[in-house]
């Protein structure tokens, strides 16, 4: 008897300590959780940083990894009438001729990387509460509101209608995660994310938010949705008056890393597989994993010699080991050349240390003109007059300009920014796309219909969907 | 011995199952009862079509000409076209695009058509109309100090012209904000240019405010809209294509306005010139260009 009494008081016991949550629901003391990781200032910091990293992508061949600003090049510029793959092959080269399936991993890595850059940005700002000093709080959420602008920025120009996450839920929501919400609720959203970036950062860093970034990522969102052109201006003007300046040699700007004509570029560092970017191998002759991507066009080659001055002989040149070819030049794997045949690096060019530059001073001049011709056909106007000459001064194309029409304008971003995934968003903005795409696409045999201008939403995420993400037109 | 016998059992079941095969093969390929299929009806065991064609489209004016419309087809589940663009014109190619005639309002419909002949209809009334004239924007229209981009700019860079002695600064008195332009007597002969992009064939008025001192008598000031950009002060006067004068000169304090309104012709870029005929001391203030009423 005395056993079993012994006995039912320790199971009672048992059933007692039980009861208490912590039992069921132990804090580990061993190993991090999210909910349980932000408690310090250094702690928040870490995931500031992450926000980079997402920008940066993974480093790999691995379709299933997140690959971001690494991948922009396929969506953006050879979906316009710049680049092309070398040889025609795979699912790359269904971006140059217009027949971009759903099931397109390059499409789905995009979409997932942004919406994973924006999940860093919410959780930035969910944790911010633990941050004591009220200025390192405001830069913090500054630097997380910019990227998140950023990523629904390049989001809604490529997809159109998207969901809106502005919060980190749970895998149970899936109504956020499916619902499309209309651009101009989308656009509300980044414009007021830039206003506070503008308001609570400054000009520290180059490869880190600053104020002067989203000043002239503001501009772009105004001159993108055809308005606001006197408040585009003036945040041209804002970054103007920054300090920022252009490069003399227009080289310079990609081999000389956080120059003074850097406004805001993605950091990368050789070597590294976690730090480093393969786009730059990509680009050239069978270095990288495909054959050769971002192949420079007959037409673009055409209007940089005709236009480029001294920048065509940076822009591209002719692929010395397969001379029918032309290959990009700005962003050559750590700066080297590749020697006689154009694949030989001394450093493994896969992986490559070069900046990814996002924004830099030449385009918020050009931006600057654009938002003083305010949607118009043309402006003489001196102080357009006098950001669009100091451009081209740099060029070497030293003629005196008196008057710019829109297709001028056009055509210097196209010179200028040749490669650096701007043509395709220029294309749309200044509402050319369906002209010019089409006559390139007749000329060239392509498939392009008026449909291609937003990509399909991932046939992955349609179907997680349960109907309720519906696809775009076309697709 | 056993062990061989083992060994060859498996080979011949193999073989036996090879020509099985071979002659089930043989069989199928010269089934008769695949020809009776041609005899069931189409429809038997088919298919509703549960996602018809759902008809769409926008439509934007082309970057080269206000008459000609790109229509964007953003229909779903069809294969085939029909446009039909309300002046008449038809096509039957996926994207549209059509030249009207002339300005007005076209009901444009667009027929979309699956293979299955199941079809849906969209319409939407389209304006051809003539684009916006431009408004240009004048830098430095009141002359104070910093209106230039980056908060540069004395009030009066924006209107220099080679061969021309720019005109000074006033600080009083002005008509708005804290500087005005001033123009002495002779033989200073001080003159204001500006080039601006106009939108061709279009009406437009120009308004500056002026005062002269009470005397000497016989002061004008002057408002010229030059026909082309200059390159020297020397060509203004063969370029004027509208002028007017002010010769008030009854307060010394209150400002004139002085209106001129001119056609921009054929011409994308007009320039506006002001300057005094050097009798008495004038101001200038509050320059503008509108549309004309």
């Amino acid at each position: 008897m005395k056993q079993i009494n012994i006995i039912v008081l320790l199971l009672i016991g048992v059933v007692l300590a039980s009861c208490e949550s912590d039992f069921l629901n132990p804090t580990p003391s061993s190993g991090v959780t999210s909910e349980s990781y932000y408690t310090t200032v250094g702690e928040v910091e870490t995931a500031v940083i992450n926000l980079y990293d997402g920008m940066q992508g993974t480093n790999s061949t691995d379709t299933d990894d997140n690959h971001a600003y690494m991948y922009e090049f396929y969506i953006t510029e050879m979906r316009s009438d710049n680049t092309r793959t070398k040889s025609s092959e795979g699912e790359a080269a269904q971006f140059e001729n217009y027949s971009i399936a759903a099931t397109n991993g390059i499409v789905a890595d995009y979409y997932a990387s942004f919406y994973n850059i924006i999940f860093r940005a919410n959780i930035v700002l969910d944790n911010l509460g633990v941050v004591e000093d009220a200025s390192v709080a405001a830069a913090f959420e500054g630097e997380a509101k910019f990227v998140r602008a950023n990523a629904y920025f390049n989001l809604v120009r490529l997809f159109g209608d998207i969901p809106l996450i502005d919060r980190v839920i749970s895998p149970l929501e899936t109504d956020v995660q499916f619902t499309r919400v209309v651009t101009s609720s989308v656009y509300d959203l980044i414009e007021s994310d830039l206003n506070t970036a503008i308001a609570s950062l400054d000009n520290s860093y180059k490869t880190r938010a600053s104020k002067a970034a989203a000043q002239a990522l503001l501009a772009k969102v105004y001159l993108t949705q055809g308005e606001n052109y006197n408040l585009a201006q003036g945040l041209c003007e804002a970054v103007m008056g920054s300090g920022f300046s252009l490069e003399s040699n227009f080289n310079d700007i990609f081999y000389d890393e956080r120059n003074s004509e850097i406004i805001f570029a993605v950091g990368y560092a050789s070597g590294l597989s976690s730090d480093s970017q393969n786009f730059s191998s990509e680009w050239m002759n069978a270095v990288g994993r495909t054959s050769g991507v971002n192949y420079v066009t007959t037409e673009a080659v055409t209007a940089l010699n005709d236009l480029g001055g001294d920048r065509t002989a940076y822009s591209y040149r002719v692929d010395p080991f397969q001379p029918s070819q032309n290959q990009v030049v700005k962003y050559l794997p750590n700066g080297e050349d590749g020697g006689a045949d154009g694949k030989t690096f001394e450093n493994d060019a896969t992986l490559a240390g070069n900046d990814w530059i996002v924004l830099r001073y030449a385009d918020v001049l050009l931006m600057h003109v654009e938002a003083i011709m305010a949607g118009g056909t043309e402006t003489s106007n001196s102080s357009a007059l006098s950001s669009f000459q100091m451009v081209r001064d740099r060029a070497g194309l030293t003629d005196v300009v008196t008057n710019i029409t829109k297709q001028e304008l056009l055509d210097e971003r196209r010179v200028e920014l040749a490669f650096e995934n701007q043509r395709f968003f220029d294309l749309v903005r200044f509402g050319v796309a369906q002209d010019v795409l089409s006559a390139f696409s007749t000329a060239n045999g392509y498939t392009y219909a008026a449909t291609d201008l937003l990509l399909p939403f991932p046939q992955r995420e349609i179907n997680l969907s349960n109907g309720v993400l519906t696809q775009n037109p076309g697709y | 011995m056993i062990h061989y016998i083992k060994n060859k059992r498996p080979i011949d079941t193999m073989l036996l199952m090879v020509s099985a095969l071979l002659i089930s093969i043989s069989f199928w390929s010269c089934d008769p009862s695949l020809s009776t299929y041609e005899y069931d009806l189409a429809e038997a065991n088919s298919l509703e079509d549960l996602t018809p064609p759902s008809a769409n489209f926008s439509a934007a004016v082309s970057s080269t000409d206000h008459l000609t419309i790109n229509f964007a087809n953003l229909s779903s589940s069809a294969t085939d076209y029909v446009w039909n663009f309300g002046d008449g014109n038809s096509s039957t190619s996926k994207d549209g695009q059509n030249t009207y005639p002339d300005l007005g309002t076209y009901t444009v419909t667009l027929t979309a058509t699956d293979k299955l002949l199941a079809s849906d209809t969209f319409s939407m009334d389209i304006e051809v109309v003539e684009p916006a004239a431009i408004i240009p924007v004048i830098n430095e229209a009141s002359f104070e100090d910093g209106a230039l981009a980056g908060g540069t700019g004395d009030g009066r860079d924006s209107w220099r012209i080679s061969g021309g002695t720019i005109f000074g600064i006033t600080s009083g008195p002005t008509r708005t904000g804290s500087q005005a332009a001033k123009f002495e007597v002779a033989p200073e002969n001080r003159v204001g240019y500006q080039s601006l992009t106009v939108s061709p064939n279009t009406d437009y008025v120009v308004t500056l405010y002026y005062t002269m001192k009470t005397s000497p008598a016989g002061g004008e000031v002057r408002l010229a809209i030059l026909g082309n950009a200059i390159s020297d002060a020397s060509e203004a006067e063969a370029a004027i294509i509208a002028s007017t004068t002010g010769n008030n000169q009854v307060d010394a304090n209150e400002y004139i306005q002085l209106s001129l309104a001119f056609n921009s012709g054929d011409t994308s870029t007009i320039a506006i010139w002001f300057d005094s005929n050097d009798v008495a001391e004038a101001r200038v203030d509050d320059v503008s260009i509108a549309l004309a009423p």
